[in-house]
């Protein structure tokens, strides 16, 4: 049983279409992937889904029933705009979110400290949320959206402005949620953050589907054309027949092979060559490249390729 | 419910505990008494102490003048009789015009030319802006001559204090309409301070949470209509709170002091079902102006544009005010029937009408049931207008976005 099920769905604000004929499925125990460049309709994707908005047409199904408002309080979201009460405390601020999804007050405090101080922000519970950082608030916000146990969690770009250690931390968060059977949405445009973990990916461009599917299925259907070398000494191999274009860096190239060639014609050339290798990759086409191909061509290519702020 | 209890908590807590409210507790009764005492204890002090001069002919008339101006109820000057000449024009003339001299002014009485032709009176002032002593002269003028004149025809001055006392009417029987009038006042401006202080206070909190964008993560569980229920609720009782503050400080220091006289009156100045209708049209009041003011909010999207708003608060309570006077004179006319079932306006003008007169149950119904569907409508159509509005986030919506909104869903 799916956890969400779209089918269908559309929305119009006033002639501006948002979303458009949009069908998906998330299932348990998965990450999925709601991607796409800025206004292409992820948010008044997510809105529908949670009920902020109504559908004009189509039908959104939470937890194997038509969408009703009781579902919410399995449902956790983080929005992409954060917001928090900035003279509230921090537990006090937690302790409300947390009550206004049904738990009560001894339960959602309890809670609130855990996970603060799993999220080594024990300290702040006593803290204005004004006077935290803007790291900090966005983890008690990421605290707010997971604090009622939801089986379905929605992160709206969970990762902007979150360094590197704090984006792991929340990550290996998620991950352990999914292990729990909790499905998680992300929605975002950055996919170089999400593409690791994804099970399933939607590419939503001008509110249309362009691409869905799993992870895997997705990325079996492009060609593994593209090559990482790092080597030293002579590097004339590169002008091999099969090699279509190449990028040459301070200590390796990244090379493009024609369509149908096979990577080891390059390497063996490269050996006879006497080229000392250090690495030789065989690289999977990235999301952001098929993300950017597809919109592209969704686009018609003299449009507009630079509306793609991915 | 629980949602809009849980909201309303919030916002109620958040208010209360800031030093704010209670510098705004302590103090807005504090500056208000003192203003309120220190111009009446000004009032009663400040007769008219000017120093004048009289010039007149008429030795009793002078003498009488002076008796009332120096020893009256309003006055205590200081007053220079003279005869007149032309030398004492000259040097009073001298002095009104003399900085070191305290002279405010002179009168100058020409005597009719028959006995019973009034007097010609000139005064000439230091100061054309003097009113007080212009006018205490004038009175003083006034009852001197009567005197003299009631004298003339044969009245002993025991008649003549009889003939002059004030006039009392007792209205015990039948309620007492200054009680009535003195109340709905107070209503209107308590009224008034309470939905400007915190009526607005809704709408701001309601701008609040969009710039802070908190209403995400809200809405994501919560409707719009339970979130601006919340809000309305809470605030407002932030302001009951407030408000009963100060009517219990102000009737226990009343109750101390003015027990006597009010009593001695002989009737209470408000009976208790009167206390019960303006606290009940107050409550609703309340509600109906807190829910315009919420309407306002989740239409704009800053402070400076709400200001610009306020007048849709401030109007409909300048209408109430201005009704009150035809209501006074003909309580149970069409025009006041009609106007006090006015949704926006029954807080004020029914409340005045019930003091005044005997209202039919099914009119004070009438007017809680049209108050309460306009508070439910105004809330669905602000929560309607919220939730479009934030979606297009941004741009404050016309008029025509806004009745197209009432179609979206």
């Amino acid at each position: 049983m799916p956890i969400v099920q779209l089918d269908q769905i559309r929305k119009q604000y006033g002639t501006k279409v948002a979303v458009e004929g949009l069908s998906l499925n998330i299932e348990p125990g998965s990450m999925f992937g709601l991607l796409g460049p800025n206004g292409s309709g992820k948010t008044s994707t997510i809105r529908m889904m949670i009920g902020m908005t109504v559908p004009d047409s189509g039908g959104v199904s939470l937890f194997g029933q038509p969408f009703s408002r009781q579902h919410l309080a399995r449902v956790g979201f983080l929005p992409e705009e954060r917001g928090l009460y900035k003279k509230m405390k921090v537990l006090d601020q937690l302790v409300f979110l947390g009550r206004l999804h049904g738990l009560d007050a001894a339960t959602a405090k309890s809670r609130s400290v855990a996970w603060c101080e799993r999220l080594q922000i024990a300290d702040t519970l006593q803290k204005k949320t004004e006077e935290l950082s803007k790291g900090m608030q966005q983890k008690i916000q990421f605290i707010a959206a997971l604090l009622h146990d939801p089986d379905l969690i929605i992160m709206d770009e969970p990762f902007s402005g979150l360094d590197p250690v704090n984006a792991q931390l929340l990550m290996d968060v998620l991950i352990d949620q999914r292990t729990q059977g909790k499905a998680i949405l992300f929605s975002t445009h950055r996919m170089d953050q999400v593409e690791r973990f994804c099970d399933s990916i939607a590419l939503l461009s001008r509110g249309k589907l362009l691409l869905s599917g799993s992870m895997r299925e997705i990325k079996s259907m492009y060609p593994r054309n593209r090559v990482e070398m790092i080597f030293t000494g002579d590097e004339s191999f590169l002008d091999h027949p099969s090699v279509e274009s190449y990028r040459l860096y301070e200590d390796g190239a990244e090379l493009k092979l024609h369509e149908g060639k096979e990577s080891r014609c390059v390497l063996r050339h490269a050996l006879e060559h006497g080229t000392d290798i250090v690495r030789f990759e065989v690289m999977e086409p990235t999301l952001e490249e098929i993300f950017i191909e597809h919109v592209k061509a969704s686009f018609g290519d003299a449009d507009n390729g630079g509306a793609v702020d991915a | 419910m629980h949602n809009i209890l849980l909201i309303a908590r919030r916002e109620y807590f958040e208010r209360v505990r800031t030093k704010g409210f209670l510098l705004a507790t302590v103090l807005i009764p504090l500056v208000m008494g003192t203003l309120i005492f220190g111009s009446m204890m000004l009032m009663a002090t400040s007769k008219t102490q000017s120093h004048v001069a009289i010039v007149t002919s008429n030795q009793s008339f002078g003498t009488e003048m002076k008796q009332q101006l120096e020893g009256g109820q309003q006055a205590q000057m200081k007053v220079d009789l003279f005869a007149p000449s032309d030398a004492i024009r000259t040097q009073l003339n001298a002095q009104l015009h003399a900085k070191d001299s305290t002279l405010a002014g002179f009168l100058w009485v020409t005597p009719g030319t028959t006995p019973e032709a009034r007097p010609d009176v000139a005064y000439s002032a230091r100061s054309a802006g003097d009113i007080a002593t212009a006018n205490a002269l004038q009175d003083a003028l006034r009852a001197v001559l009567m005197r003299e004149r009631l004298t003339a025809h044969g009245l002993t001055t025991g008649d003549i204090d009889q003939l002059t006392a004030p006039v009392k009417i007792d209205t015990s029987a039948s309620g007492d309409s200054g009680a009535a009038f003195l109340a709905a006042y107070m209503l209107f401006f308590l009224m008034y301070m309470v939905i400007m202080l915190y009526g607005m206070n809704t709408a701001r909190s309601i701008i609040d949470e969009k710039t802070s964008r908190i209403f995400e993560v809200l809405l994501a569980t919560i409707q719009p209509e339970q979130l601006l229920a919340g809000k309305i609720l809470g605030v407002g009782a932030v302001g009951l709170t407030q408000i009963s503050v100060w009517m219990l400080a102000a009737f226990a220091f009343a109750g101390s002091g003015l027990s006597p006289a009010l009593a001695s009156h002989g009737h209470p100045l408000i009976t208790l079902s009167q206390i019960g209708f303006f606290i009940l049209y107050f409550l609703f009041g309340f509600l109906i102006y807190s829910s315009i003011a919420a309407a306002l909010g989740a239409m704009t999207n800053s402070e400076q544009e709400l200001q610009q708003l306020n007048m849709f608060l401030v109007i409909p309570l300048v209408f109430c005010m201005v009704m009150i006077f035809p209501i006074m004179r003909a309580p149970d006319s069409t025009l006041a029937r009609v106007a006090s079932l006015i949704p926006f306006c029954s807080p004020l003008l029914m409340n005045f009408r019930i003091s005044l007169t005997h209202v039919p149950a099914w009119e004070i119904w009438l007017s809680i049931g049209l108050m309460t569907a306009t508070i439910a409508a105004i809330l669905s159509f602000s929560a309607r207008v919220y939730r479009v509005g934030i979606l297009m986030y941004g741009k404050k919506p016309t008029l025509p976005e806004i009745v197209r909104w009432m179609r979206y869903s």
